[in-house]
């Protein structure tokens, strides 16, 4: 196994007075030691106080606490160091700096979780909630991510999953010992159970794409005409509460600037809206394109310039994506010039679309469109949604997979179609459902079998 | 005792069983000089458990022994008694063939067989060493004192070893059927470093015919159109031709369930003094009362031991209840009020190794030139016995040409999956074949077996010119008519929608293909002759073919699709020499599992227990960089 060291800030933020440093891998101890005054008092376990010193400049960069793991008993099955920084964001940035230059990488994200999935400390699925939990960036998030990997995912898989091998083995009997008289379900009883499972699957799926909102955040465009002050809402909404998104800054994608937390949602100002790039892209690339485009978002926030009135064009486009029922906030800007304008614009716009008066100048109605964009994703229902379950990638596939042979296991069923043929489908169903909490159906079915009824000679 | 030195043999089969018989014939047929030693040349091919052979998914494994060139389809086809297609209203992949036989003509005729097979001897009398010398097999020694020498040795001794009958508050040494126990065998294997464990099966008591009323039981009928296990045998009209005879079926009830609850304290399964492990599927009648204790009535088949005996073998009734409990127990079921043994229902012990110690070939992997098959691998049934012997048969032999061995995978063969379970996953208890335990049963159907099997059992060198050329006439007329159907047009006429309605199926608007109307459940081959007058002369088997795979073949491909992903792994080898303990991501459990099966591709370490997907993702990225670095050193 390839045991390069590596390292990453494992806090959330460099902004925090406190940040922790892990540095994982063969080669932890011996770059601890070059860096830090205090490495020979470490032992497993122990948290240890000394200074971060540069042995090339002996430059002190800061006091810090540092924990010790020995390998295998450690999150990731390696020796792992933790160095807590004071300092804030750029000490903490200097003592990362110190550590690669003493022999680590900068680890990719979920690199920790993948080794100690590697080394046998976590199965998938818990390796994978890991992931989303670092990842994870608004509170329900969090708290959602220590959900699954606490099995709620596995525990919903599982009761679906046991209940179609409970039906199999009641298939199998009867396949495998045609002259007992066990009872062969009807065609109803067998599409009924199907069905139930499949209304399970269904709502793992669907918790999936609510909890999308939650796990990813909503996708935002600001559309308007030029000058309507798109900008300046974008620096309003993102002044108070940078999104904290990444291990390292600098080491991922630029989503900083991008993503806002709001409230307990997590904005994401959509790229594809192209607001940074184009100033106004509604007179740049046309209507119809601008619709495409916001089309494919949550929730638009449509800017109007009180001071020049609402054109045809807004009011074009305000019609379009009413008619499309994309979630639509109506702003009207430079409240702080005239309020009477803003107030006799909103009159005129349409009845049943969301409106705010704003400056975005000044910031007045700031908080209260935050507010309308947080009643339209009504997430807070969510924190007291304990056994809400996010689905990651991976597992939407997997039930997806699962679905559609549940599917086709309903059609065959409906069809008459022999009972081998069902099995199939239903076998397979099992499997892939298997996939997302790692057990292997063939015996399961045997035992079941063997469990539930009385045969042979 | 004086020792002396007696004929060397190629490959020396121990024991005249299912597994026995297929293993000498495999050996002999390509050319070994071989010998069979058998405890009683009357017990040859004994069927000391049901007179049947086949039933679900062993009706599979007859037929593809058969299309690898083995005996038992033949031998079955020339002996039953009844003939049975289970499952007919299930769809094909589950059709399963069941026979019942005659089981002394059984015994009589593959005898005859063994007899007249050149290269072949039949031999009674003990063997009670097997000799090795570093490692390689060098020969074996009997009771009387004679030392034969060969290089292989397949041992294939069924429920012999150190075997001990338990009937009730009674045990004494036997192997099946009164039949001399093999006592000293046991403390050779052991010598030679193989682990044994003890293993239990059982039988229920044979009952005069004359002492049942019949007349309270329901009749079970053999199929009027009987389907001969052998692919030789398609077209042969003398099967037609035999006499049936019929089974019966009759219940327990309360008075039964009660004289158990009264006497189960002198059960030795219950009372502690059986300890070794006994089947699930194959549980004693006490057993299922105790376990399924509302269940009101549990079934009993009466099946006939032969044509020209009155002794009856009762399914269902097997016990190790002392022999005057057992009495007076048969004495409560409906039919059976008057019942007369002939035989009493016993329980069996007996030695069995460790099948996760074998190559998916049946060698024993310490040694060279040791094969095992059969019970005492862990399996029971006579029809995985004879698939196992035919397997190990096959690769003594070959091993002796320093030929690969012979293998099957999951997605092949029924034998494949047997094998595969016995000595990937290992079992805890006497291992029967079910259809449930195959992940691709819609390929591994058994009437494709020939299909699936037979170029195989050619290559091997056990399937003759007359039958292959049979075969690719077979393959071809399949193929021709596959084609020809898809061509033929059906008109949206009144002759069309006539027998469309005839036969509940929706009308057509348009014309169309003939084979787009065959997909449908409800239409068959047969059904839609009157549409399609060019039809040519077919037999019945390439008339099935062609129906099945029609009306399947969306189920088909699909199947095809996950044995393309099964094969990946599959083919994914494990280098040899990789060193498991050196691999740091393992969790420990595997790194023993492995270190100690030493599986040959991922795929097959997938299949250990203990060994986790995460374990192969390790194992997966440890073997690429294996490779990577040895291809740089």
């Amino acid at each position: 196994m390839s045991t390069d060291t590596i390292v990453a800030i494992s806090t959330g933020g460099t902004n925090s007075g406190i940040n922790i440093i892990r540095i994982s891998g063969e080669e932890a101890k011996v770059i601890i030691s070059k860096i830090f005054n205090n490495s020979e008092k470490l032992s497993h376990q122990k948290i240890i106080y000394g200074k971060i010193i540069d042995p090339e400049t002996t430059e002190t960069l800061d006091e810090v606490l540092v924990s010790c793991f020995v390998a295998p008993n450690s999150y990731t099955g390696e020796d792992v160091f933790e160095i807590n920084t004071h300092g804030g964001r750029r000490v903490t940035l200097d003592v990362l700096n110190l550590v690669i230059k003493n022999g680590a990488r900068i680890a990719e994200a979920g690199e920790f979780s993948k080794r100690a999935f590697l080394n046998g400390k976590m199965d998938l699925s818990k390796a994978e909630a890991v992931i989303d939990l670092i990842n994870s960036k608004t509170k329900v998030q969090k708290q959602i991510a220590v959900n699954q990997l606490e099995g709620g995912l596995s525990e919903k898989v599982k009761n679906i999953r046991n209940a179609l091998i409970e039906l199999i083995a009641q298939i199998e009997v009867n396949i495998d010992y045609p002259e007992y008289d066990y009872e062969e379900l009807s065609k109803n009883a067998l599409k009924l159970i199907l069905e139930r499972q499949k209304d399970n699957i269904y709502a793992l799926i669907r918790s999936r794409d609510e909890g999308k909102f939650i796990k990813d955040g909503i996708d935002l465009a600001i559309v308007g005409g030029t000058n309507s002050g798109k900008s300046s809402l974008l620096n309003q909404l993102a002044n108070e509460e940078r999104a904290i998104v990444t291990d390292i800054e600098g080491t991922t994608r630029d989503i900083i600037e991008e993503s806002l937390v709001i409230g307990n949602l997590l904005v994401n100002v959509s790229d594809t809206a192209g607001i940074r790039e184009t100033e106004d892209i509604v007179e740049s690339i046309g209507i119809k394109k601008s619709l495409e485009i916001i089309e494919k978002v949550d929730l638009i926030i449509y800017m109007i310039d009180s001071t020049k009135g609402i054109k045809e064009k807004d009011e074009e486009i305000i019609n379009e994506i009413i008619e499309k029922k994309i979630p639509v906030i109506i702003c009207v800007n430079k409240i702080d010039i005239s309020r009477e304008m803003v107030l006799s614009i909103i009159e005129n716009l349409p009845k049943d679309a969301l409106k705010v008066g704003i400056s975005a100048k000044t910031g007045e109605g700031i908080e209260k469109l935050k507010n309308a964009i947080q009643d339209k994703f009504d997430t807070t229902a969510f924190d007291n949604k304990q056994d809400k379950i996010i689905v990651n990638e991976r597992h939407k596939s997997n039930l997806e997979i699962a679905l559609q042979h549940l599917n086709k296991a309903i059609e065959c069923v409906e069809r008459e179609e022999s009972i081998d043929i069902s099995a199939i489908e239903i076998s397979e169903t099992i499997s892939e459902l298997g996939k997302i909490t790692g057990e292997i159906t063939s015996e399961d079915i045997v035992n079941k079998i063997f469990e539930k009824f009385c045969l042979g000679k | 005792m004086i020792e002396y030195k007696d004929k060397d043999y190629e490959v020396i089969v121990i024991g005249g069983g299912h597994a026995g018989i297929e293993a000498a014939l495999a050996a002999a047929r390509l050319g070994k000089e071989t010998a069979m030693f058998v405890m009683n040349l009357d017990s040859v091919a004994n069927m000391p458990c049901n007179p049947s052979i086949g039933g679900t998914s062993k009706g599979h494994l007859v037929r593809e022994i058969d299309a690898l060139g083995g005996q038992m389809g033949i031998s079955a086809d020339t002996c039953f008694i009844q003939s049975k297609m289970l499952n007919v209203s299930k769809g094909p992949a589950v059709h399963s063939l069941r026979a019942q036989i005659d089981r002394k003509k059984y015994n009589m005729y593959m005898k005859n067989v063994l007899e007249n097979q050149e290269h072949l001897d039949v031999i009674q009398s003990e063997v009670i060493e097997i000799i090795a010398d570093n490692k390689q097999i060098t020969g074996v020694k009997t009771k009387t004192g004679a030392i034969f020498g060969t290089k292989t040795v397949v041992v294939a001794t069924g429920t012999y070893l150190k075997g001990k009958v338990i009937i009730g508050e009674v045990s004494y040494e036997s192997g099946p059927d009164g039949v001399f126990p093999a006592n000293e065998l046991s403390n050779s294997l052991i010598n030679l470093g193989i682990e044994l464990r003890r293993f239990k099966t059982g039988t229920p008591a044979r009952i005069n015919i004359k002492t049942l009323d019949l007349s309270k039981m329901e009749v079970q009928k053999g199929d009027s159109e009987v389907t001969p296990f052998s692919f030789s045998n398609e077209d042969n009209e003398e099967l037609q031709k035999v006499e049936q005879i019929d089974c019966y079926l009759t219940y327990t009830n309360e008075d039964t369930h009660k004289e158990i609850m009264d006497n189960i304290d002198r059960s030795p399964l219950f009372n502690g003094s059986i300890e070794s492990v006994g089947p699930r599927y194959c549980p004693s009648i006490e057993d299922k009362v105790m376990r399924f204790r509302d269940k009101e009535r549990h079934q009993i088949f009466i099946e006939p031991m032969g044509k020209d005996t009155g002794e009856m073998y009762i399914q269902g009734m097997s016990s190790s209840l002392p022999e005057e409990i057992q009495k007076k127990l048969y004495k409560t079921v409906e039919g059976m009020e008057d019942c007369r043994f002939m035989r009493s229902a016993y329980a069996i012990e007996y030695d069995a190794i460790d099948s996760t110690n074998l190559t998916l070939g049946l060698k024993y992997k310490d040694y060279t030139g040791l094969y095992f098959a059969g019970q005492i691998n862990g399996s029971s049934g006579y029809e995985e016995a004879a698939a196992q012997g035919l397997i190990a048969g096959i690769n003594a032999a070959r091993s002796l040409e320093n030929l690969p061995e012979f293998t099957l995978d999951r997605s092949e063969a029924y034998i494949g999956v047997l094998i595969d379970d016995l000595v990937t996953k290992g079992t805890n208890e006497p291992y029967r074949m079910m259809t449930s335990r195959a992940e691709y049963r819609l390929m591994l159907r058994q009437d494709n077996a020939d299909l699936r099997l037979t170029e195989k059992g050619y290559d091997i060198g056990l399937i003759s010119e007359e039958r292959f050329s049979k075969y690719l006439a077979k393959k071809e007329s399949i193929k021709n008519e596959l084609e020809r159907i898809k061509t033929v047009k059906v008109k949206a006429d009144d002759k069309t929608n006539d027998i469309l309605r005839a036969n509940g199926s929706q009308e057509i608007t348009r014309g169309t293909n003939l084979n787009e109307l065959l997909k449908r459940t409800e239409l068959s081959y047969e059904i839609l002759a009157p549409l399609d007058e060019e039809r040519p002369e077919l037999s019945k088997a390439v008339k099935e073919q062609v129906d099945i795979q029609i009306k399947y073949e969306g189920y088909i491909k699909l199947q095809q699709e996950q044995i393309n992903r099964f094969k990946k792994l599959e083919e994914k080898k494990i280098p040899e020499d990789l060193e498991y303990n050196k691999i740091s991501g393992l969790s420990l459990e595997a790194r023993q599992k492995l270190t100690k099966q030493q599986p040959i591709n991922v795929g097959q370490a997938s299949r250990i227990s203990g060994v986790s997907p995460a374990d192969i993702s390790v194992l997966l990225i440890a073997i690429t960089q294996f490779l990577k670095s040895n291809k740089k050193g």
